[in-house]
């Protein structure tokens, strides 16, 4: 199972979990609709419309509604806390939620006593509270932007908010923090930096770039970095390794932004519209995936 | 399947509120857990002490909601502070992007972007808290003018960022105006 929790913009939406479809523009959960729009919306958005081309099962989602207050946040944190063992997810993807360093502990303590155990990705907030808990090293891939990982390289930072020394642009500085990230044991095993160069990082060593196609107008778009995440969920789930993963999930997104002639404009469902095209084009030239039965 | 759990709420900490007196600091902790905000009363280290002796030690995070909650309940402090990284300040740093029609503001890990000739605002991407995607569905197809404020509405340091980018995209909107 692949699992994917985070909250949802969508006030007084309790706690739900389930299988998840699509419908139109909207994601549907137990009887709850979500729109695909920034935040998990797209993230899961994009997973779905990756499992769904591999034919493999949709993702099961954990979610729920909250507005910046918490409540939701806290739900999620004390599901994952009592069932994460139970429920034995082969990958574990977790996204936006109001940080809490005290609950990610408390979490990262109950995945070590899975059976088998998950790999382990976060994005967002999510990020933010296993990078300020210290626990940045159990996760298998974290999937920051540039002002995110200048807060990763940055020890004494709780948030992107507060960094000592704030880099915009992913540029040729990048390098540096992320040398720093890894030696403030504040990153994952594998980092998918997202940018205008898209860097894949492997314990510390940059294994690959990415720059084609080149599109600027997609950096505008809310859920565009979110859409990555949820491709690199899924393809994890299909049984590639971490990097090539990450490799093709932001090939994948470029080359979406550039079908769907994006400008600052769009929204990101125009993007995810874009993937079973993409990925019937490029996916057996990128990955050796050649057949749309999956490769588990 | 919707699932009923309790709300247990977890105290992180990171951030201090300090003030000038103690009457104040009590005043701020019985208001904040009244609201449901985790805090405790501490002293603050010597080198942020600036008036009183206590402190309220806050989840950082939640900073922008718990500023707006203490104005408007007169509750005066002098300032919120992170705990770690003692000289760290809120990111003031702006970077504007030129894409032609549209201008994109990013402050820390947020960004606004809105067309120069409508002042609408097209997108906002980045960041990782839950208010953020309510004030995307808030923003979009406002007028930076007229859209409402991230710090207003918001709860979250996101959600203040958010607001830096707004702010000087109004900026940016008055002097395309006069232009």
């Amino acid at each position: 199972m692949m699992l994917i929790a985070g909250t949802v913009p969508v006030k007084d939406m309790p706690l739900t979990f389930g299988k998840v479809s699509s419908e139109g523009d909207y994601l549907l959960i137990g009887g709850q609709r979500v729109p695909c729009a920034q935040g998990t919306g797209a993230m899961v958005s994009a997973a779905l419309a990756t499992t769904e081309y591999l034919k493999l099962e949709a993702p099961q989602v954990l979610l729920a509604g909250d507005i910046g207050q918490g409540k939701g946040s806290r739900a999620i944190y004390e599901y994952l806390i009592e069932n994460v063992v139970e429920l034995a997810p082969e990958v574990l993807a977790l996204h936006y939620w109001l940080p809490d360093m005290a609950q990610t502990r408390r979490l990262c303590t109950e995945i070590e006593k899975c059976a088998r155990r998950p790999v382990l990705i976060a994005d967002a907030a999510s990020m933010y509270s296993a990078k300020a808990a210290g626990l940045a090293t159990a996760f298998d891939i974290f999937t920051p932007d540039a002002a995110e990982t200048a807060f990763l390289a940055d020890p004494d930072a709780t948030h992107p908010a507060y960094v000592r020394f704030m880099l915009f642009n992913n540029t040729e500085k990048m390098p540096e923090l992320i040398t720093a990230a890894y030696e403030h044991k504040n990153a994952a095993r594998l980092l998918l930096v997202k940018g205008a160069t898209d860097y894949i990082v492997k314990d510390g060593e940059i294994i690959a770039t990415v720059t084609e196609p080149d599109v600027p107008m997609m950096e505008p778009i809310g859920g565009t970095g979110d859409t990555i995440t949820g491709m690199v969920s899924a393809f994890v789930y299909a049984g590639l390794e971490s990097h090539e993963a990450a490799i093709i999930a932001a090939k994948a997104n470029r080359m979406a932004g550039k079908f769907a002639i994006v400008t600052p404009a769009t929204r990101v469902r125009r993007v995810v519209a874009q993937f079973p095209a993409v990925f019937a084009k490029y996916l057996c030239e990128w990955s050796g995936v050649c057949t749309t039965g999956g490769v588990k | 399947m919707s699932l009923l759990k309790k709300g247990k709420v977890v105290f992180t900490g990171g951030g201090l509120v300090l003030f000038e007196e103690v009457q104040e600091a009590m005043k701020a902790e019985n208001v904040l857990k009244k609201a449901a905000y985790p805090v405790r009363l501490v002293a603050p280290p010597p080198e942020l002490r600036k008036g009183c002796d206590l402190a309220v030690e806050i989840n950082l995070v939640e900073q922008t909601g718990i500023e707006r909650l203490l104005k408007q309940r007169d509750v005066y402090y002098i300032e919120i502070r992170p705990l770690k990284g003692r000289d760290a300040a809120i990111l003031e740093i702006v970077r504007v992007t030129d894409f032609g029609d549209w201008l994109m503001v990013k402050a820390a890990n947020m960004k606004l972007t809105f067309e120069k000739k409508s002042g609408k605002i097209v997108n906002t991407s980045g960041g990782g808290c839950p208010d953020i995607p309510v004030m995307h569905a808030e923003l979009l197809d406002k007028h930076v003018g007229e859209a409402p404020r991230p710090a207003d509405i918001g709860y979250t340091l996101c959600a203040l960022m958010l607001d830096r980018a707004l702010e000087e995209s109004r900026s940016l909107w008055k002097e395309g105006e006069g232009a």
